[in-house]
């Protein structure tokens, strides 16, 4: 297993560094710039509101700019979650169905490697990469503040938010997994998570306007993510509520995985009404 | 026990294609077992539920005294195995690769002997998985299947993409394992291999082991050739009527090329009837007997 994770975080080194480096840039030249717009917050609360408001939707409330965590709220983590989790579905599909579908997967199960050795080994090279995706970006932030004289957040503030990031990866991710098992192919189970991402994105937008979506809202994994409220104070059941369906999202594709066949070239299938039976043994 | 791998009534599909019909193998230990067919017979389908890669839909399957399902890593760290379709990180160098794979076995492989085995197959250990020709790839294949000397060989068309020369060599590797005292179980459908290195054969065909046999004898008793020559034109019709006989050619009522199927008594009785000047019989190569099952049977 400690190889089968080394060997994945070694792999997915340069994603973690390419994301994590982006946005710890992009944080970096934010944290930066908040001593600029403080200085001219009249003009640029006075620009948001003549946005259209179902624009203005989708970043909260614009009116706390003048606060750094409103500030970061508006500019970063209001669409944070749709980058991020771009990354996670990507990651997540193609966690073990990358390798089923390049047939690298059959030889090295061919070793004594149990499935749910490499199952864990991968989840957790996931994990990892993910915390430290989030946590080079989230060392952008903070190094930025070195430079800003108005910026008075800390960084124990600033890894809230973060945290709050890391749910969000984590259930896409575990999303993506879950259906790279069931579906016939990864491309198929990425673009189903992506399509979930991005439909969640824009209800919870959307909700803030309408009030006919009030109600299904709720079953938007994103209404879960807090974004820069949570620099105020993280809030623990929408944060344990969205990683404890990411784990149940885990455990069904670890079952999924440890009783089906491993793929080659054409044998994938849908496999739902399966999925709910035990499979033969022999 | 001396079979290092059974199988019995295996059945597998995947949703309406039967790739399995009831396969009955029975491999003897340090034996080099071929097996014949060709592409969707169910060559891989069986090697893969050996593995436990793939699991069966019915019948029963053990490998070195072992269930796969239930003890597959134990079934996996005393075997070796190359895919049917090789596919490897092309991240790696060669040696990247094998030391990868050498982990995945907790480090088993004695790296001089890995040295060794590079060398003979003209595979250069620092060349990078990306860079090499199929044929190369299919090198490192057998070197990550034969370096933690296993017990078991559980060879997919091993010598597929291999120039003749690195072919030979890779022969001789395969008889040297067994030599060492592995049981190798390999599948192909280059006749010409199974016939140099198998001591028995199975030829499967959509599913199901039509025949079982040792090489020598499945080619000594199963088709034969005969030309016959007369001394005067005959009618040679007659001959068509005897029981496993098909006539091929005939040439002027002076010639007569004849398939034989089973014993030849019958057939030498009735010319006996005949003047015959010339009669000259031929083996049918493993092709030959091969292609047979396919359109008799």
């Amino acid at each position: 297993m400690i190889a089968i994770f080394r060997n994945a975080f070694s792999r997915s080194r340069g994603q973690i560094l390419g994301w994590g480096i982006s946005l710890g840039l992009y944080g970096l030249f934010l944290v930066q710039f908040y001593d600029t717009l403080a200085k001219q917050q009249e003009q640029i609360v006075q620009l948001l509101n003549s946005y259209p408001p179902e624009m203005m939707a989708f970043f909260g409330d614009a009116v706390n700019i003048a606060s750094p965590a409103g500030y970061l709220s508006l500019e970063f983590f209001s669409y944070a979650p749709l980058l991020v989790g771009i990354y996670a579905v990507l990651a997540g599909s193609g966690l073990l169905a990358e390798d089923e579908e390049k047939g690298t997967l059959d030889l090295m199960l061919a070793h004594p490697v149990s499935r749910t050795g490499l199952f864990v080994g991968r989840l957790l090279a996931f994990v990892a990469s993910a915390v430290g995706l989030l946590a080079i970006a989230w060392l952008g932030f903070v190094t930025g503040k070195r430079w800003s004289e108005s910026f008075d957040l800390s960084g124990g503030e600033l890894a809230l938010p973060f945290l709050s990031l890391l749910a969000v990866v984590l259930f896409f991710g575990m999303l993506a997994l879950l259906l790279s098992m069931l579906l016939p192919s990864r491309r198929l189970a990425a673009t189903v998570a992506g399509l979930v991402l991005v439909a969640s994105f824009f209800v919870v937008g959307l909700a803030r306007i309408n009030d006919d979506l009030k109600n299904i809202v709720r079953f938007s994994p994103l209404y879960y993510y807090q974004g820069g409220d949570a620099i105020s104070g993280l809030n623990g059941e929408w944060f344990f509520g969205l990683l404890a369906v990411a784990a149940l999202f885990t455990l069904l594709a670890w079952r999924r995985f440890e009783r089906r066949d491993i793929r080659v070239g054409g044998e994938g299938g849908w496999r739902f009404i399966e999925f709910f039976y035990k499979e033969k043994q022999l | 026990m001396d079979d290092t791998l059974t199988t019995q009534n295996l059945t597998k599909s995947y949703g309406r294609v039967q790739a399995l019909r009831g396969v009955n193998l029975e491999v003897r230990r340090g034996e080099i077992f071929g097996f014949l067919g060709p592409n969707g017979a169910g060559k891989t389908t069986t090697i893969r539920c050996l593995l436990d890669l793939i699991r069966p839909d019915g019948g029963a399957v053990r490998v070195l005294g072992l269930d796969p399902q239930k003890d597959p890593l134990a079934v996996r760290a005393r075997a070796g195995y190359l895919p049917g379709e090789l596919r490897l990180d092309d991240r790696f160098t060669v040696e990247g690769a094998l030391r990868f794979l050498n982990s995945l076995r907790g480090g088993k492989a004695d790296w001089g002997f890995v040295r060794k085995l590079a060398e003979r197959i003209d595979l250069d250990l620092k060349a990078s998985i990306k860079s090499l020709s199929k044929g190369n790839k299919q090198k490192v294949g057998v070197m990550q299947a034969l370096m933690h000397r296993p017990e078991l060989l559980l060879l997919d068309e091993p010598t597929g993409g291999l120039d003749p020369l690195v072919q030979q060599a890779v022969l001789k590797l395969i008889r040297e394992a067994q030599a060492g005292g592995a049981t190798i179980f390999f599948s192909s459908h280059i006749l010409s291999e199974v016939q140099e290195i198998a001591e028995r054969v199975a030829i499967i065909r959509q599913g199901i082991v039509v025949e079982v046999a040792e090489t020598a004898a499945l080619i000594n008793r199963a088709l034969r050739r005969a030309r016959v020559r007369f001394r005067q034109p005959v009618d040679s019709r007659a001959l068509t009527t005897l029981p496993g006989v098909t006539v091929l050619a005939r040439d002027d009522g002076t010639g007569v090329l004849i398939q034989v199927e089973g014993e030849m008594d019958g057939l030498i009785k009735a010319l006996a009837a005949f003047p015959v000047s010339d009669f000259e019989t031929e083996r049918p190569s493993l092709e030959e007997i091969f292609l047979a099952y396919y359109e008799t049977k």
